[in-house]
């Protein structure tokens, strides 16, 4: 019962944002051909990435402006250090315990990655290694609250910790 | 405006160069397809300039060009790999690296 | 007024693309330079196409302008990790 709820939102959310790719791309021309391409192209989506995790769309759009304003905090604050003759920095490395399953972690390494300071390369051993440009700027502060906000876009249970 | 807009596509072109200067030097293989996803970011901005100043269905090629650039270094990516064809996570840990980027920050 | 707005955010757009560049040549080490490249350049094309939106004459070319920009965020979140996790790798490398 529970699968097959998984399943249908994602077919939903996924009709909904490969349409969506469809209408932007032709400007609303073609809409037959564009149901069936879409129909394709969601079933292809399917079977090669099945959903395993019940994706709640609002909390996802909720999550947008943060992701943007923290972008745009990461962009001013490269731009700042770039164009400052002494740059001020102090690269340094994080490792990062998190129970988020794989695709999860995945998304969570690139929003950091375009946050202020912390840059995701891989994993290793389910730990994230987060690469940061000033060790001294406190910027793995925010990677716990993505991490959090993150779990509740997917309905992710965290394991209780020790 | 043509006339800025004009500008802005030759400025962005002026950064691009500097991108260039970055896939001369590398010195890492890393450093050179960073400097080429830059290139790709940018080609994208200039077309939608260019898009704006001449013909609104260059959005179309920009829209390709940004799906290229991250498929190439998707191809990069996989050919750094130990095996040629993988995942790089496949690589030895990476113990060795903790530290390191200290030192390194020094002698730039 | 929508030429000012396309004056503006361009402007601002180019600043970013050009910090961008400063930092991947400045940088001192690949993984500082990688930050300055991802997050410079996405927030620089990001202006741009902001910018032009002012420009446009239909919706349909605004949505577009928005999928290019989602897509090359969604590019650079990515491919950035594996451009890293190559780095580190590389590196690594006797």
């Amino acid at each position: 019962m529970f699968r097959m709820q998984i399943f249908w939102t994602a077919l939903f959310h996924r009709s909904l944002l490969l349409g969506g790719v469809w209408t932007s791309l032709t400007g609303a021309e073609a809409l037959a051909l564009g149901g069936l391409v879409t129909a394709l192209a969601v079933w292809l989506s399917l079977r090669l990435l099945p959903a395993t995790h019940p994706l709640v769309l609002w909390r996802a759009v909720r999550h947008i402006p943060r992701f943007i304003a923290g972008s745009v905090d990461g962009g001013v604050d490269v731009a700042r250090r770039a164009f400052s003759p002494n740059m001020r920095l102090r690269p340094g490395w994080l490792e990062v315990q998190t129970d988020l399953p794989d695709g999860a972690r995945v998304v969570l390494g690139g929003e950091l990655s375009l946050m202020p300071g912390t840059l995701a390369a891989g994993s290793e051993d389910g730990k994230l290694l987060v690469h940061v440009l000033d060790t001294d700027a406190g910027f793995d502060n925010a990677i716990p609250r993505e991490a959090e906000d993150i779990a509740t876009i997917i309905g992710h249970k965290p394991k209780a910790r020790p | 405006m043509t006339l800025w807009l004009h500008t802005l596509a030759i400025a962005l072109l002026v950064s691009l160069g500097g991108a260039l200067w970055r896939v001369w030097r590398g010195p890492s293989q890393a450093d050179r397809m960073m400097a080429a996803q830059l290139i790709g970011t940018g080609g994208v901005a200039v077309l939608m300039v260019l898009a704006a100043l001449q013909d609104w269905a260059l959005l179309v090629v920009a829209f390709a060009l940004a799906t290229l650039a991250a498929l190439a270094a998707v191809g990069f990516v996989k050919s750094e790999s130990p095996d040629g064809a993988g995942d790089p996570e496949e690589a030895p840990p990476v113990k060795k690296m903790r530290g390191t980027g200290q030192d390194r920050a020094q002698n730039g | 007024m929508a030429d000012i707005a396309t004056y503006v955010l361009t402007g601002l757009g180019l600043v970013f693309f050009i910090a961008g560049t400063v930092g991947l040549i400045r940088f001192p080490d690949q993984f500082s330079r990688l930050h300055a490249l991802t997050k410079g350049d996405n927030l620089g094309l990001g202006f741009i196409a902001l910018g032009v939106a002012f420009q446009t004459e239909t919706w349909a070319q605004v949505a577009m302008l928005l999928l290019i920009w989602g897509l090359a965020l969604l590019a650079a979140g990515t491919v950035s990790q594996l451009v890293a996790r190559a780095a580190v790798s590389e590196s690594q490398k006797p």
